[in-house]
Protein backbone atom coordinates (compact mmCIF):
# COMPACT_ATOMS: atom_id res chain seq x y z
CA UNK A 1 0.00 0.00 0.00
CA UNK A 2 3.01 2.29 0.54
CA UNK A 3 3.39 3.28 -3.17
CA UNK A 4 -0.28 4.33 -3.18
CA UNK A 5 0.24 6.51 -0.11
CA UNK A 6 3.38 8.02 -1.64
CA UNK A 7 1.57 8.75 -4.89
CA UNK A 8 -1.36 10.40 -3.04
CA UNK A 9 1.13 12.40 -0.91
CA UNK A 10 2.87 13.65 -4.05
CA UNK A 11 -0.48 14.73 -5.50
CA UNK A 12 -1.23 16.53 -2.22
CA UNK A 13 2.13 18.29 -2.33
CA UNK A 14 1.41 19.49 -5.88
CA UNK A 15 -1.98 20.80 -4.76
CA UNK A 16 -4.01 18.35 -6.84
CA UNK A 17 -5.41 16.71 -3.71
CA UNK A 18 -6.15 18.48 -0.38
CA UNK A 19 -3.05 18.79 1.81
CA UNK A 20 -4.46 16.32 4.37
CA UNK A 21 -3.87 13.51 1.87
CA UNK A 22 -0.17 13.50 2.65
CA UNK A 23 -1.03 11.41 5.73
CA UNK A 24 -1.42 7.67 5.05
CA UNK A 25 -4.06 7.23 7.78
CA UNK A 26 -6.28 9.77 6.06
CA UNK A 27 -5.91 8.10 2.67
CA UNK A 28 -6.76 4.80 4.34
CA UNK A 29 -9.81 6.45 5.89
CA UNK A 30 -10.92 7.85 2.56
CA UNK A 31 -10.50 4.46 0.91
CA UNK A 32 -12.55 2.93 3.74
CA UNK A 33 -15.32 5.44 3.02
CA UNK A 34 -15.13 4.59 -0.70
CA UNK A 35 -15.71 0.93 0.13
CA UNK A 36 -18.14 1.42 3.01
CA UNK A 37 -20.52 3.71 1.09
CA UNK A 38 -21.67 1.11 -1.46
CA UNK A 39 -21.71 -1.67 1.16
CA UNK A 40 -23.63 0.05 3.93
CA UNK A 41 -25.54 2.45 1.67
CA UNK A 42 -26.55 -0.43 -0.58
CA UNK A 43 -27.51 -2.63 2.34
CA UNK A 44 -29.38 0.20 4.05
CA UNK A 45 -32.12 0.36 1.43
CA UNK A 46 -32.87 -3.32 1.99
CA UNK A 47 -32.53 -2.95 5.80
CA UNK A 48 -35.20 -0.25 5.81
CA UNK A 49 -37.45 -2.08 3.33
CA UNK A 50 -37.19 -5.27 5.40
CA UNK A 51 -37.80 -3.27 8.62
CA UNK A 52 -34.54 -4.36 10.22
CA UNK A 53 -33.41 -1.03 11.72
CA UNK A 54 -33.79 -2.23 15.30
CA UNK A 55 -32.14 -5.52 14.36
CA UNK A 56 -29.09 -3.55 13.15
CA UNK A 57 -28.94 -1.61 16.42
CA UNK A 58 -28.95 -4.87 18.37
CA UNK A 59 -26.13 -6.16 16.16
CA UNK A 60 -24.04 -3.07 16.92
CA UNK A 61 -24.44 -3.76 20.66
CA UNK A 62 -23.63 -7.42 20.11
CA UNK A 63 -20.40 -6.38 18.38
CA UNK A 64 -19.35 -4.51 21.50
CA UNK A 65 -19.87 -7.67 23.55
CA UNK A 66 -18.04 -9.63 20.87
CA UNK A 67 -15.02 -7.32 21.22
CA UNK A 68 -14.97 -7.93 24.96
CA UNK A 69 -15.19 -11.71 24.43
CA UNK A 70 -12.42 -11.60 21.82
CA UNK A 71 -10.13 -9.66 24.15
CA UNK A 72 -10.84 -12.00 27.04
CA UNK A 73 -9.82 -14.90 24.80
CA UNK A 74 -6.55 -13.20 23.96
CA UNK A 75 -7.28 -11.55 20.61
CA UNK A 76 -5.22 -8.42 19.83
CA UNK A 77 -6.82 -5.13 20.83
CA UNK A 78 -6.61 -3.73 17.26
CA UNK A 79 -8.23 -6.75 15.55
CA UNK A 80 -10.69 -8.66 17.74
CA UNK A 81 -12.55 -9.90 14.63
CA UNK A 82 -12.96 -13.50 15.84
CA UNK A 83 -14.87 -12.51 18.96
CA UNK A 84 -16.85 -9.85 17.13
CA UNK A 85 -17.88 -11.98 14.18
CA UNK A 86 -18.42 -15.11 16.27
CA UNK A 87 -20.66 -13.46 18.83
CA UNK A 88 -22.52 -11.31 16.26
CA UNK A 89 -23.18 -14.35 14.07
CA UNK A 90 -24.45 -16.31 17.05
CA UNK A 91 -26.71 -13.42 18.08
CA UNK A 92 -27.97 -12.98 14.50
CA UNK A 93 -28.84 -16.63 14.04
CA UNK A 94 -30.54 -16.73 17.46
CA UNK A 95 -32.56 -13.57 16.71
CA UNK A 96 -33.73 -14.82 13.32
CA UNK A 97 -34.54 -18.29 14.66
CA UNK A 98 -36.55 -16.97 17.61
CA UNK A 99 -38.28 -14.39 15.39
CA UNK A 100 -39.38 -17.11 12.98
CA UNK A 101 -40.60 -19.49 15.65
CA UNK A 102 -42.10 -17.24 18.34
CA UNK A 103 -45.45 -15.50 18.16
CA UNK A 104 -44.27 -12.29 19.86
CA UNK A 105 -43.77 -9.19 17.66
CA UNK A 106 -40.23 -9.00 16.16
CA UNK A 107 -39.35 -5.69 17.83
CA UNK A 108 -40.18 -7.14 21.25
CA UNK A 109 -37.95 -10.16 20.66
CA UNK A 110 -35.10 -8.06 19.31
CA UNK A 111 -35.48 -5.79 22.37
CA UNK A 112 -34.82 -8.82 24.57
CA UNK A 113 -31.62 -9.66 22.66
CA UNK A 114 -30.61 -6.00 22.64
CA UNK A 115 -30.82 -5.84 26.44
CA UNK A 116 -29.14 -9.22 26.90
CA UNK A 117 -26.11 -8.45 24.73
CA UNK A 118 -25.69 -4.96 26.21
CA UNK A 119 -25.84 -6.28 29.78
CA UNK A 120 -23.33 -9.00 28.97
CA UNK A 121 -21.07 -6.53 27.17
CA UNK A 122 -21.01 -4.10 30.09
CA UNK A 123 -20.17 -6.87 32.57
CA UNK A 124 -17.37 -8.15 30.36
CA UNK A 125 -15.97 -4.65 29.75
CA UNK A 126 -15.76 -4.04 33.48
CA UNK A 127 -13.96 -7.36 33.84
CA UNK A 128 -11.60 -6.26 31.06
CA UNK A 129 -10.51 -3.12 32.92
CA UNK A 130 -8.27 -5.45 34.95
CA UNK A 131 -6.31 -6.25 31.79
CA UNK A 132 -6.67 -3.11 29.62
CA UNK A 133 -7.33 0.55 29.98
CA UNK A 134 -10.99 0.66 29.00
CA UNK A 135 -10.32 3.80 26.95
CA UNK A 136 -8.49 1.55 24.50
CA UNK A 137 -11.85 0.04 23.61
CA UNK A 138 -13.27 3.47 22.77
CA UNK A 139 -12.15 3.14 19.16
CA UNK A 140 -14.50 0.17 18.79
CA UNK A 141 -17.33 2.05 20.48
CA UNK A 142 -17.05 5.27 18.48
CA UNK A 143 -14.79 4.48 15.54
CA UNK A 144 -11.28 5.80 14.96
CA UNK A 145 -9.29 6.17 11.77
CA UNK A 146 -6.03 6.06 13.68
CA UNK A 147 -6.58 2.40 14.52
CA UNK A 148 -7.50 1.32 10.97
CA UNK A 149 -4.66 -0.71 9.42
CA UNK A 150 -3.93 -1.83 5.87
CA UNK A 151 -5.12 -5.30 6.86
CA UNK A 152 -8.46 -3.82 8.00
CA UNK A 153 -8.80 -2.02 4.68
CA UNK A 154 -8.05 -5.17 2.69
CA UNK A 155 -10.55 -7.11 4.81
CA UNK A 156 -13.13 -4.41 4.13
CA UNK A 157 -12.49 -4.62 0.37
CA UNK A 158 -12.70 -8.43 0.40
CA UNK A 159 -15.93 -8.50 2.39
CA UNK A 160 -17.33 -5.66 0.29
CA UNK A 161 -16.78 -7.65 -2.92
CA UNK A 162 -18.27 -10.79 -1.40
CA UNK A 163 -21.34 -8.93 -0.13
CA UNK A 164 -21.83 -7.19 -3.49
CA UNK A 165 -21.65 -10.49 -5.43
CA UNK A 166 -24.06 -12.24 -3.07
CA UNK A 167 -26.50 -9.33 -3.04
CA UNK A 168 -26.55 -9.04 -6.84
CA UNK A 169 -27.40 -12.76 -7.01
CA UNK A 170 -30.32 -12.58 -4.59
CA UNK A 171 -31.45 -8.95 -4.86
CA UNK A 172 -34.73 -9.44 -6.73
CA UNK A 173 -35.82 -12.25 -4.44
CA UNK A 174 -34.88 -10.23 -1.35
CA UNK A 175 -36.88 -7.22 -2.48
CA UNK A 176 -39.93 -9.30 -3.42
CA UNK A 177 -39.71 -11.13 -0.09
CA UNK A 178 -39.61 -7.73 1.65
CA UNK A 179 -42.77 -6.64 -0.18
CA UNK A 180 -44.72 -9.89 0.15
CA UNK A 181 -43.26 -13.14 1.54
CA UNK A 182 -46.18 -15.20 0.12
CA UNK A 183 -45.59 -13.85 -3.41
CA UNK A 184 -41.85 -14.50 -3.09
CA UNK A 185 -42.56 -18.01 -1.90
CA UNK A 186 -44.94 -18.72 -4.80
CA UNK A 187 -42.31 -17.45 -7.25
CA UNK A 188 -39.86 -20.05 -5.92
CA UNK A 189 -37.91 -18.11 -3.29
CA UNK A 190 -37.13 -19.70 0.05
CA UNK A 191 -38.25 -17.11 2.58
CA UNK A 192 -36.39 -18.70 5.52
CA UNK A 193 -33.16 -18.90 3.54
CA UNK A 194 -33.48 -15.25 2.47
CA UNK A 195 -34.03 -14.09 6.03
CA UNK A 196 -30.96 -15.91 7.37
CA UNK A 197 -28.92 -14.99 4.28
CA UNK A 198 -29.58 -11.27 4.58
CA UNK A 199 -29.03 -11.26 8.35
CA UNK A 200 -25.65 -12.96 7.95
CA UNK A 201 -24.59 -10.56 5.19
CA UNK A 202 -25.61 -7.62 7.35
CA UNK A 203 -23.64 -9.04 10.27
CA UNK A 204 -20.53 -9.46 8.15
CA UNK A 205 -20.78 -5.91 6.81
CA UNK A 206 -21.35 -4.39 10.25
CA UNK A 207 -18.42 -6.26 11.80
CA UNK A 208 -15.92 -5.07 9.18
CA UNK A 209 -17.20 -1.48 9.42
CA UNK A 210 -16.86 -1.16 13.18
CA UNK A 211 -13.30 0.17 13.35
CA UNK A 212 -14.25 3.09 11.13
CA UNK A 213 -17.78 3.85 12.34
CA UNK A 214 -17.95 2.32 15.82
CA UNK A 215 -20.27 -0.20 17.46
CA UNK A 216 -22.64 2.38 18.92
CA UNK A 217 -23.01 4.32 15.68
CA UNK A 218 -22.91 1.77 12.88
CA UNK A 219 -26.70 1.46 13.02
CA UNK A 220 -26.93 5.00 11.67
CA UNK A 221 -25.12 4.08 8.44
CA UNK A 222 -27.33 1.07 7.78
CA UNK A 223 -30.56 2.99 8.33
CA UNK A 224 -30.23 6.72 7.69
CA UNK A 225 -28.90 6.64 4.07
CA UNK A 226 -31.99 4.72 2.97
CA UNK A 227 -34.26 6.92 5.06
CA UNK A 228 -32.75 9.99 3.37
CA UNK A 229 -32.99 8.32 -0.06
CA UNK A 230 -36.70 7.62 0.42
CA UNK A 231 -37.31 11.36 0.72
CA UNK A 232 -36.13 11.96 -2.84
CA UNK A 233 -36.07 8.65 -4.78
CA UNK A 234 -38.76 7.68 -7.27
CA UNK A 235 -37.77 4.13 -8.26
CA UNK A 236 -35.77 1.13 -7.03
CA UNK A 237 -32.80 2.29 -9.12
CA UNK A 238 -32.73 5.83 -7.73
CA UNK A 239 -33.40 4.47 -4.23
CA UNK A 240 -30.15 2.47 -4.36
CA UNK A 241 -28.21 5.29 -6.02
CA UNK A 242 -29.33 7.87 -3.47
CA UNK A 243 -28.59 5.52 -0.55
CA UNK A 244 -25.01 5.06 -1.76
CA UNK A 245 -24.50 8.76 -2.53
CA UNK A 246 -25.80 9.75 0.91
CA UNK A 247 -23.55 7.18 2.63
CA UNK A 248 -20.54 8.41 0.65
CA UNK A 249 -21.21 12.11 1.32
CA UNK A 250 -21.73 11.42 5.01
CA UNK A 251 -18.58 9.28 5.18
CA UNK A 252 -16.38 11.77 3.34
CA UNK A 253 -17.88 14.77 5.16
CA UNK A 254 -17.58 13.09 8.55
CA UNK A 255 -14.01 12.09 7.80
CA UNK A 256 -13.11 15.69 6.94
CA UNK A 257 -14.80 17.09 10.04
CA UNK A 258 -13.24 14.51 12.38
CA UNK A 259 -9.78 15.28 10.99
CA UNK A 260 -10.17 19.04 11.32
CA UNK A 261 -11.94 19.13 14.68
CA UNK A 262 -10.33 16.02 16.23
CA UNK A 263 -13.66 14.39 17.10
CA UNK A 264 -14.45 10.66 16.74
CA UNK A 265 -14.98 9.65 13.11
CA UNK A 266 -18.13 7.67 13.85
CA UNK A 267 -19.80 10.60 15.60
CA UNK A 268 -18.88 13.00 12.80
CA UNK A 269 -20.19 10.60 10.14
CA UNK A 270 -23.47 10.14 12.00
CA UNK A 271 -23.91 13.89 12.37
CA UNK A 272 -23.25 14.32 8.67
CA UNK A 273 -25.70 11.60 7.62
CA UNK A 274 -28.36 12.99 9.95
CA UNK A 275 -27.83 16.45 8.47
CA UNK A 276 -28.25 15.04 4.97
CA UNK A 277 -31.43 13.26 6.07
CA UNK A 278 -33.04 16.54 7.14
CA UNK A 279 -31.93 18.28 3.93
CA UNK A 280 -33.53 15.54 1.81
CA UNK A 281 -36.63 15.61 4.02
CA UNK A 282 -37.02 19.33 3.30
CA UNK A 283 -36.26 18.78 -0.41
CA UNK A 284 -38.87 16.01 -0.60
CA UNK A 285 -41.55 18.13 1.06
CA UNK A 286 -40.73 21.05 -1.25
CA UNK A 287 -40.86 18.84 -4.38
CA UNK A 288 -44.22 17.35 -3.37
CA UNK A 289 -45.68 20.80 -2.74
CA UNK A 290 -44.51 21.98 -6.16
CA UNK A 291 -46.15 18.97 -7.81
CA UNK A 292 -49.48 19.64 -6.10
CA UNK A 293 -49.57 23.35 -7.04
CA UNK B 1 -65.88 -34.29 -15.68
CA UNK B 2 -62.23 -33.32 -16.21
CA UNK B 3 -59.58 -35.02 -14.04
CA UNK B 4 -58.53 -33.29 -10.81
CA UNK B 5 -55.54 -30.97 -10.74
CA UNK B 6 -55.55 -30.44 -6.97
CA UNK B 7 -57.07 -32.69 -4.31
CA UNK B 8 -57.49 -31.75 -0.66
CA UNK B 9 -57.81 -34.90 1.45
CA UNK B 10 -58.87 -34.55 5.11
CA UNK B 11 -57.06 -31.26 5.49
CA UNK B 12 -57.12 -29.99 9.08
CA UNK B 13 -55.48 -26.76 10.22
CA UNK B 14 -55.35 -25.60 13.85
CA UNK B 15 -53.89 -22.49 15.39
CA UNK B 16 -53.71 -21.73 19.11
CA UNK B 17 -55.64 -24.97 19.76
CA UNK B 18 -58.53 -23.78 17.58
CA UNK B 19 -59.43 -25.65 14.43
CA UNK B 20 -59.61 -23.29 11.46
CA UNK B 21 -60.36 -26.15 9.07
CA UNK B 22 -61.56 -29.61 9.94
CA UNK B 23 -61.10 -32.61 7.66
CA UNK B 24 -61.70 -30.66 4.47
CA UNK B 25 -61.79 -32.83 1.35
CA UNK B 26 -62.44 -31.45 -2.11
CA UNK B 27 -61.23 -31.82 -5.63
CA UNK B 28 -60.40 -29.00 -8.07
CA UNK B 29 -60.82 -30.17 -11.66
CA UNK B 30 -58.49 -29.22 -14.47
CA UNK B 31 -59.45 -26.26 -16.68
CA UNK B 32 -62.28 -25.10 -14.44
CA UNK B 33 -63.04 -22.02 -12.38
CA UNK B 34 -63.58 -23.37 -8.88
CA UNK B 35 -64.84 -20.85 -6.33
CA UNK B 36 -64.84 -21.19 -2.56
CA UNK B 37 -67.50 -19.22 -0.72
CA UNK B 38 -68.40 -18.95 2.93
CA UNK B 39 -68.90 -16.51 5.80
CA UNK B 40 -66.06 -14.56 7.44
CA UNK B 41 -63.81 -16.85 9.44
CA UNK B 42 -64.83 -19.91 7.43
CA UNK B 43 -61.19 -20.75 6.64
CA UNK B 44 -61.27 -19.86 2.92
CA UNK B 45 -57.98 -17.93 2.88
CA UNK B 46 -56.42 -20.52 5.18
CA UNK B 47 -57.29 -23.25 2.67
CA UNK B 48 -55.65 -21.28 -0.16
CA UNK B 49 -52.49 -20.66 1.87
CA UNK B 50 -52.33 -24.38 2.63
CA UNK B 51 -52.51 -25.11 -1.10
CA UNK B 52 -49.60 -22.70 -1.58
CA UNK B 53 -47.57 -24.47 1.12
CA UNK B 54 -47.49 -21.37 3.32
CA UNK B 55 -49.03 -22.98 6.44
CA UNK B 56 -48.60 -26.40 7.97
CA UNK B 57 -51.55 -28.76 7.98
CA UNK B 58 -52.66 -32.30 8.69
CA UNK B 59 -53.98 -34.41 5.85
CA UNK B 60 -52.82 -34.35 2.24
CA UNK B 61 -52.90 -31.94 -0.68
CA UNK B 62 -52.17 -33.72 -3.95
CA UNK B 63 -51.20 -31.88 -7.11
CA UNK B 64 -51.45 -33.70 -10.45
CA UNK B 65 -49.43 -31.34 -12.61
CA UNK B 66 -49.66 -31.84 -16.37
CA UNK B 67 -47.29 -29.00 -17.30
CA UNK B 68 -44.69 -27.04 -15.32
CA UNK B 69 -46.73 -26.79 -12.11
CA UNK B 70 -46.43 -23.02 -12.08
CA UNK B 71 -48.79 -21.25 -9.66
CA UNK B 72 -50.01 -17.67 -10.03
CA UNK B 73 -51.28 -16.03 -6.85
CA UNK B 74 -53.18 -12.87 -5.97
CA UNK B 75 -53.22 -12.46 -2.18
CA UNK B 76 -56.10 -10.93 -0.24
CA UNK B 77 -53.85 -8.31 1.37
CA UNK B 78 -50.84 -6.50 -0.06
CA UNK B 79 -49.75 -3.63 2.16
CA UNK B 80 -47.35 -1.18 0.54
CA UNK B 81 -45.26 1.15 2.70
CA UNK B 82 -46.32 4.71 1.79
CA UNK B 83 -42.74 5.94 1.32
CA UNK B 84 -41.45 2.96 -0.66
CA UNK B 85 -39.93 4.15 -3.96
CA UNK B 86 -40.71 1.02 -5.98
CA UNK B 87 -42.61 1.53 -9.23
CA UNK B 88 -45.11 -0.79 -10.90
CA UNK B 89 -42.42 -1.61 -13.47
CA UNK B 90 -39.84 -2.39 -10.75
CA UNK B 91 -42.30 -4.69 -9.01
CA UNK B 92 -43.28 -6.61 -12.13
CA UNK B 93 -39.64 -6.88 -13.22
CA UNK B 94 -38.62 -8.62 -9.99
CA UNK B 95 -39.66 -12.04 -11.29
CA UNK B 96 -39.12 -11.32 -14.99
CA UNK B 97 -35.42 -10.51 -15.24
CA UNK B 98 -32.24 -11.86 -13.68
CA UNK B 99 -30.58 -8.45 -13.51
CA UNK B 100 -31.18 -6.80 -10.11
CA UNK B 101 -34.03 -4.33 -10.51
CA UNK B 102 -31.97 -1.68 -8.67
CA UNK B 103 -29.65 -1.67 -11.73
CA UNK B 104 -32.60 -0.85 -13.99
CA UNK B 105 -35.20 -2.70 -16.04
CA UNK B 106 -34.08 -4.19 -19.36
CA UNK B 107 -35.75 -3.12 -22.63
CA UNK B 108 -37.23 -6.58 -23.26
CA UNK B 109 -38.67 -6.78 -19.74
CA UNK B 110 -40.05 -3.28 -20.15
CA UNK B 111 -41.89 -4.28 -23.33
CA UNK B 112 -43.27 -7.41 -21.67
CA UNK B 113 -44.50 -5.39 -18.66
CA UNK B 114 -46.12 -2.81 -20.90
CA UNK B 115 -48.10 -5.55 -22.69
CA UNK B 116 -49.06 -7.13 -19.38
CA UNK B 117 -50.35 -3.85 -18.00
CA UNK B 118 -52.32 -3.35 -21.21
CA UNK B 119 -54.06 -6.68 -20.57
CA UNK B 120 -55.35 -5.48 -17.20
CA UNK B 121 -56.22 -1.97 -18.35
CA UNK B 122 -53.31 -0.18 -16.72
CA UNK B 123 -51.17 0.81 -19.71
CA UNK B 124 -49.11 3.90 -18.94
CA UNK B 125 -48.78 3.25 -15.22
CA UNK B 126 -45.33 1.66 -15.48
CA UNK B 127 -43.46 4.47 -13.72
CA UNK B 128 -46.04 5.07 -11.00
CA UNK B 129 -44.93 4.13 -7.45
CA UNK B 130 -46.83 1.16 -6.01
CA UNK B 131 -47.58 3.23 -2.92
CA UNK B 132 -49.81 5.72 -4.76
CA UNK B 133 -51.97 3.14 -6.56
CA UNK B 134 -55.61 2.78 -5.54
CA UNK B 135 -56.75 -0.53 -4.08
CA UNK B 136 -58.31 -1.52 -7.42
CA UNK B 137 -55.19 -0.61 -9.42
CA UNK B 138 -53.00 -2.56 -7.04
CA UNK B 139 -55.17 -5.66 -7.43
CA UNK B 140 -54.91 -5.36 -11.22
CA UNK B 141 -51.11 -5.16 -10.94
CA UNK B 142 -51.14 -8.28 -8.77
CA UNK B 143 -53.38 -10.00 -11.31
CA UNK B 144 -51.02 -9.05 -14.14
CA UNK B 145 -48.16 -10.48 -12.09
CA UNK B 146 -50.02 -13.74 -11.49
CA UNK B 147 -51.02 -14.23 -15.14
CA UNK B 148 -47.55 -14.10 -16.66
CA UNK B 149 -46.22 -16.57 -17.57
CA UNK B 150 -49.51 -18.43 -17.89
CA UNK B 151 -49.83 -20.49 -14.69
CA UNK B 152 -51.09 -24.05 -14.52
CA UNK B 153 -52.99 -23.11 -11.37
CA UNK B 154 -54.19 -19.59 -10.64
CA UNK B 155 -55.09 -18.95 -6.99
CA UNK B 156 -57.00 -15.76 -6.27
CA UNK B 157 -58.13 -14.49 -2.88
CA UNK B 158 -61.05 -12.10 -3.40
CA UNK B 159 -59.62 -10.68 -6.63
CA UNK B 160 -62.58 -8.38 -7.27
CA UNK B 161 -62.16 -6.57 -3.97
CA UNK B 162 -61.72 -2.83 -4.67
CA UNK B 163 -62.43 -3.13 -8.41
CA UNK B 164 -64.99 -0.90 -10.10
CA UNK B 165 -67.67 -2.32 -12.44
CA UNK B 166 -65.49 -2.24 -15.55
CA UNK B 167 -62.63 -3.75 -13.59
CA UNK B 168 -64.85 -6.62 -12.45
CA UNK B 169 -65.97 -7.23 -16.06
CA UNK B 170 -62.36 -7.21 -17.23
CA UNK B 171 -61.36 -9.59 -14.44
CA UNK B 172 -64.10 -12.06 -15.33
CA UNK B 173 -63.18 -11.94 -19.02
CA UNK B 174 -59.52 -12.56 -18.14
CA UNK B 175 -60.44 -15.52 -15.94
CA UNK B 176 -62.47 -17.08 -18.76
CA UNK B 177 -59.59 -16.58 -21.22
CA UNK B 178 -57.19 -18.07 -18.67
CA UNK B 179 -59.39 -21.14 -18.30
CA UNK B 180 -59.72 -21.50 -22.10
CA UNK B 181 -55.91 -21.28 -22.34
CA UNK B 182 -55.63 -24.41 -20.19
CA UNK B 183 -55.22 -23.04 -16.68
CA UNK B 184 -57.21 -23.98 -13.61
CA UNK B 185 -58.58 -21.21 -11.40
CA UNK B 186 -59.14 -21.65 -7.66
CA UNK B 187 -60.54 -18.54 -6.05
CA UNK B 188 -62.30 -17.17 -2.99
CA UNK B 189 -65.14 -14.73 -3.52
CA UNK B 190 -67.82 -13.05 -1.43
CA UNK B 191 -69.79 -11.84 -4.43
CA UNK B 192 -72.35 -14.55 -5.19
CA UNK B 193 -73.56 -12.76 -8.32
CA UNK B 194 -70.05 -12.92 -9.69
CA UNK B 195 -69.77 -16.56 -8.63
CA UNK B 196 -72.96 -17.38 -10.56
CA UNK B 197 -71.53 -15.68 -13.66
CA UNK B 198 -68.14 -17.35 -13.80
CA UNK B 199 -67.90 -20.42 -11.58
CA UNK B 200 -67.94 -23.95 -12.96
CA UNK B 201 -67.92 -25.43 -9.51
CA UNK B 202 -68.52 -24.03 -6.02
CA UNK B 203 -67.47 -25.23 -2.58
CA UNK B 204 -69.27 -23.75 0.41
CA UNK B 205 -66.93 -23.73 3.37
CA UNK B 206 -67.55 -23.05 7.03
CA UNK B 207 -64.47 -24.67 8.58
CA UNK B 208 -65.89 -27.88 7.10
CA UNK B 209 -67.21 -28.47 3.61
CA UNK B 210 -70.92 -27.56 3.78
CA UNK B 211 -71.59 -28.25 0.13
CA UNK B 212 -69.65 -28.88 -3.05
CA UNK B 213 -70.88 -29.19 -6.62
CA UNK B 214 -71.77 -27.39 -9.86
CA UNK B 215 -72.28 -23.65 -9.28
CA UNK B 216 -76.00 -23.30 -10.07
CA UNK B 217 -77.05 -26.32 -8.00
CA UNK B 218 -74.87 -25.55 -5.01
CA UNK B 219 -75.85 -21.89 -4.74
CA UNK B 220 -79.55 -22.82 -4.87
CA UNK B 221 -79.36 -25.02 -1.77
CA UNK B 222 -81.26 -23.79 1.29
CA UNK B 223 -78.29 -24.54 3.53
CA UNK B 224 -76.14 -22.20 1.46
CA UNK B 225 -78.75 -19.43 1.44
CA UNK B 226 -78.98 -19.75 5.23
CA UNK B 227 -75.21 -19.54 5.59
CA UNK B 228 -74.87 -16.51 3.29
CA UNK B 229 -78.13 -14.61 3.96
CA UNK B 230 -76.93 -11.36 2.40
CA UNK B 231 -76.55 -13.06 -0.91
CA UNK B 232 -72.86 -12.60 -0.51
CA UNK B 233 -72.86 -8.97 -1.69
CA UNK B 234 -70.67 -6.56 0.21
Amino acid sequence: MTPLYQWAASLAERGILPSDFQYPFLIRGFLCVLVLAPILGGLSHLVVTRRMAFFSAALGQAALTGVAIGLLFGEPLNAPYGGMFGFCLLTTLAMVYVKRHATLPPDTLIGVFHALTLGLGLCLLVALTRQFNVHQVESVLFGSLLTVTDADLLLLVGVGLLVAILLVREYNKLLLDSLSPPLASVSGADSAFLEYFFAVILTLSIVVSLKVIGALLVEALVVVPAAAARNVAGSARSYLAWSIVVAFLAGAGGLGVSTKLLVPTGGAVVLAVSGIFFITLAAGVYARRRRTI
Amino acid sequence: MTPPLIEFVDVTIARHRERLLSRVSLSVSERTIHVIVGPNGAGKTTLLTAALGLVSFEGRILAHWRRDGRIGYVPQAFAVDASLPVTVEDFLALTRQRRPVCFGVSASTRARISALLGDVGLRGLERRPLSVLSGGELRRVLLANALDPLPELLILDEPASGLDESGVGQLEALLRVTRESGSTVLMVSHDLEQVRRIADRVTVLDRVVVSDGPAAETLALDAVTALLPSGGRR
